[in-house]
């Protein structure tokens, strides 16, 4: 026995030894090698403590970088930067300002859009940056017709009119067009993609995994499951302080707040409202607070669902049953506003004096008795997408039984909730909604458009045919104060009919080291960093 | 023995092509459309079907299959619908973080596990069995989520001995990739400084991880040694003058491990299944948060690769076990 264990150990010892002349990632730097080719790990140091860069815990890892491909806002916090889009968002406002593009013109009817390019903005291969290349990229993402392409549905052409000057011809007149350029789904990627083409993927493999912008930083390493690195791009005609960015993918909360009380991280995305509190003690930690736009709703089913929810006093009832104020203290612990509204605050079109339900149980209770509804049951839809929908659904239960209304709770897996919505097999549901671009379109369209009927965003499967008339209106008129007074109209026809339950208007919360300078909070941009306006 | 090892080997194909037979047909069964996933918030109709074509959803199930079988046969484990990546690749990523992950966890187990069950059985009814006892119950009840968060709380927050996230410090480069296991591939490149690091960073999550099976280990080996020295082959053993350290460990232990070496196999494909919570907790990047997400997403290719795998790591580790049972036990050779 022990004659075989040395054997067993005779010929560990001899491979370690035979091995042991392979390259060691960690060796001391030879002095042939170029420093930006290899970092030697001869002194630790704490990485946030790098006044250089900025550690940023994030609580998962992202899905493909294509910006043609994704949908995800982690992913889009990590690519914003390494991109330029035509146009951006101004700072902290909805409003745009020039990108790429210095200058824009439309035509009278709205259908024709050209931007001229500024001079100087390079991909970070050294490729510049022009009409040809924009096209490129919005030909690619309309041709990967993947959810960025649903965006930009209503794009018939791109005109290339001269070397820096690009126009885009719309199918129909379409205001909100501008604002989705300065989302994440207008970022411009560089045609050298198509050299990284495998079996016609359109590079599509290759940019899950890379970023080829113009924007200030690139992606410079990617640990699965552990890190995602940006560096600067010595390209980009912006020039940033923070020379690297490290999101450090920290799964547990819990961690998350010790490391940031240690100085580990500069900022901690995966921290939960019912942990905040313990994050105010911490003194080198600041906490940022702002109004966003992620709205939380429940969809009555109007038309697929129980058929007592055709009748609008009923609709009505379960509105004016939900006590507004404790459930966003028990659910939200205060961090949250009662939606006034289906247009949230923040947003041009939001309207004060819009009806907003408050909590009346004997009202709820006289209009249930005039649409003569008895022992109603209903079913409540939700997932585990959200966190705080477990209490939320059982807060809506008890709220709702108070008027004598039975809900059966009907809590399934996210993927699954999201094909019963689309077919309707549900009484309520619980969603959240937050805009894709800084118009009430993001909003009132697609909830109450009667052609959005399931997951293109009309949940409730509302249809009115006169709302339908006046939203095609404002979805087609280029006078904004014109727009403002027809959105006003439909929010006063949908409120009083009541497809939905609107609950709150969730605030973005962020725990961040002192040391960190610049942040910028952008409600349109929600999780996403300017970078190159920050320091340390 | 060879034989039966071909024999095993042989089966294996069948246990793989019936994993993947009934994975396949019950992850389409589950209501949930990968499209809408992909598609983010709100998807129109017509971004959805776009997406349901690329993906080759918009067939039917059995078409689906026998294209992935087919290129299954060719290597082809297929894309993952989440990541837009090989799922080969990620599971190379992936795989052997958390089989790095277990295996330490499990080498934790047994070289504590063993002794304590040892000492337990010697030692019966007394004080050091009852602390025994109270250790394994402990460990067995305990969940992960939150031995895993204490233990950080102390050796993190509190004494700053070892980190709380990764598999080696972030200011590191990894070693060079030979295996895999960041552990063995620093020793073998001679990289003393990502082997401290490594083996920092994997302590605490494989302690964690080790304990529920380490408990069950120490009850086994207690159980089946006090079963084996009230023998009559011990007592005579004992009569003819033997004891100490040559009784306990080669006329005892040896046989009580029999037992408990099929326990052992059973711990370790647990230990490979159940380190999902464990990685989350210790931001440790191996297949388990992979898995999770991947499911969430309905990303059925992701989720066929892995079932294969930890099929194919199951039955792998059973043939590991009988083969040991055979040269434990000489009667089990034929």
């Amino acid at each position: 026995m022990i004659k075989k264990f040395s054997y067993v150990l005779l010929i560990i010892v001899t491979a370690i030894l035979l091995t042991a002349c392979k390259e060691n990632a960690n060796a001391p730097v030879s002095s042939e090698s170029t420093p930006s080719e290899s970092t030697s790990n001869e002194t630790e140091t704490t990485t946030a403590s790098n006044p250089d860069q900025l550690v940023i815990a994030i609580p998962a890892d992202v899905t493909s970088l294509d910006p043609a491909i994704t949908m995800d806002n982690t992913t889009w916090k990590i690519i914003y930067n390494a991109y330029e889009r035509l146009v951006d968002y101004d700072g902290a406002t909805t409003n745009i300002k020039p990108g790429v593009a210095e200058r824009w013109e439309v035509s009278e009817d709205g259908k024709t859009w050209t931007f001229f390019l500024e001079e100087g903005h390079v991909f970070s291969d050294g490729t510049p940056v022009d009409a040809q290349a924009v096209k490129a990229s919005f030909d690619r993402t309309l041709k990967i017709a993947n959810g960025p392409a649903g965006v930009y549905s209503m794009v018939s052409e791109i005109r290339v009119d001269d070397p820096m000057t690009v126009t885009f011809v719309l199918s129909e007149n379409f205001p909100p067009f501008l604002s989705t350029l300065a989302a994440n789904y207008g970022n411009i990627v560089s045609p050298t993609v198509m050299e990284h083409e495998v079996n016609g993927d359109l590079g599509q493999a290759y940019l899950a995994e890379n970023t080829l912008g113009s924007g200030p930083y690139k992606l410079t390493e990617w640990k699965k499951g552990d890190s995602l690195k940006l560096e600067v791009n010595e390209h980009a005609k912006v020039k940033p302080t923070l020379q690297s960015i490290l999101f450090r993918i920290v799964g547990d909360p819990s961690v998350q707040r010790m490391q940031l009380e240690k100085g580990e991280i500069d900022i901690a995305e995966g921290i939960p409202v019912d942990q905040i509190d313990s994050i105010k003690g911490l003194e080198n930690v600041e906490l940022i607070q702002e109004p966003s736009l992620l709205v939380d709703y429940i969809y009555i089913n109007t038309s697929k669902g129980n058929p007592a929810l055709q009748d609008e006093r009923i609709r009505q009832a379960l509105n004016y049953a939900i006590d507004y104020e404790s459930l966003v203290s028990a659910v939200q612990l205060g961090y949250a506003t009662q939606m006034r509204g289906p247009i949230p605050d923040g947003i041009w079109g939001h309207d004060e004096t819009v009806h907003q339900y408050n909590y009346d149980v004997e009202k709820a209770k006289a209009l249930l008795a005039e649409a003569g509804a008895e022992n109603l049951t209903l079913d409540l839809l939700y997932s585990d997408n959200k966190t705080w929908w477990e209490t939320e659904a059982l807060a809506i239960q008890s709220n709702l039984a108070d008027i004598g209304v039975t809900v059966n709770l009907n809590k399934v897996a996210y993927a699954t909730s999201r094909e019963m919505m689309d077919k309707g097999e549900f009484d309520l549901a619980l969603g959240v909604w937050s805009p894709d671009f800084g118009d009430p379109f993001a909003f009132m369209n697609y909830w109450f458009d009667s052609a959005n009927h399931g997951l293109a965003g009309n949940r409730a499967f509302y249809t009115n045919r006169e709302v339908d008339q006046l939203l095609k209106e404002a979805a087609t008129n280029n006078d904004q104060s014109a727009r403002q007074e027809i959105y006003k109209q439909i929010q006063d026809i949908v409120m009083e009919e009541a497809p939905y339950i609107l609950l709150y208007q969730k605030d973005y919360i962020l725990p961040m080291s002192k040391d960190v300078k610049g942040f910028i909070y952008n409600p349109m941009l929600e999780g996403i960093y300017f970078l190159n306006e920050m320091s340390k | 023995m060879i034989k039966m090892i071909v024999k095993r080997l042989g089966l294996l194909i069948f246990v793989v092509f019936g994993v993947t037979l009934v994975t396949f047909f019950m992850s389409h069964v589950i209501p949930g459309d990968p499209a809408s996933m992909i598609a983010g918030q709100r998807a129109s109709e017509e971004t959805l079907q776009s997406i349901r074509q690329q993906l080759g959803l918009d067939k039917p199930v059995w078409i689906q299959y026998f294209h992935y079988i087919g290129d299954l046969l060719t290597g082809d484990l297929g894309t993952s619908i989440r990541t837009q990546r090989p799922v080969l690749d990620e599971l190379i990523t992936f795989f052997p973080a958390t089989l790095e992950l277990a295996i330490a966890a499990f080498a934790i187990a047994i070289v504590l596990g063993i002794p304590l069950g040892v000492l337990a059985a010697l030692k019966k009814n007394t004080f050091w069995d009852n602390l025994s006892r109270v250790f394994s119950i402990s460990g067995v009840s305990i969940p992960v989520f939150f031995s895993g968060l204490i233990v950080i709380l102390i050796f993190y927050g509190n004494l700053g001995w070892f980190p709380s996230n990764g598999r080696i410090s972030l200011d590191i480069n990894p070693p060079t990739h030979i295996t895999g296991f960041y552990i063995l591939d620093s020793i073998f490149t001679g990289d003393m400084v990502a082997l401290k690091s490594s083996l920092e960073h994997i302590f605490l999550p494989a302690l964690v991880l080790s304990y529920a099976q380490l408990a069950v280990i120490t009850r086994q080996v207690r159980a089946s040694m006090l079963e084996v020295m009230s023998q009559e082959y011990i007592r005579t053993a004992v009569a003819n003058g033997i004891k100490g350290r040559l009784l306990i460990i080669s006329y005892a232990l040896k046989n009580a491990l029999i037992p408990t070496v099929t326990v052992i196999g059973v711990a370790f494909g647990s230990l490979l299944g159940g380190a999902v919570v464990t990685e989350t907790i210790f931001g440790w990047p191996g297949m388990g948060k992979f898995v999770v997400d991947s499911i969430s997403y309905l990303d059925f290719p992701a989720m066929m690769g892995f079932t294969i795998i930890i099929s194919i790591g199951y039955v792998l580790i059973n043939l590991i076990v009988d083969i040991i049972y055979g040269l434990l036990n000489p009667q089990m050779k034929q």
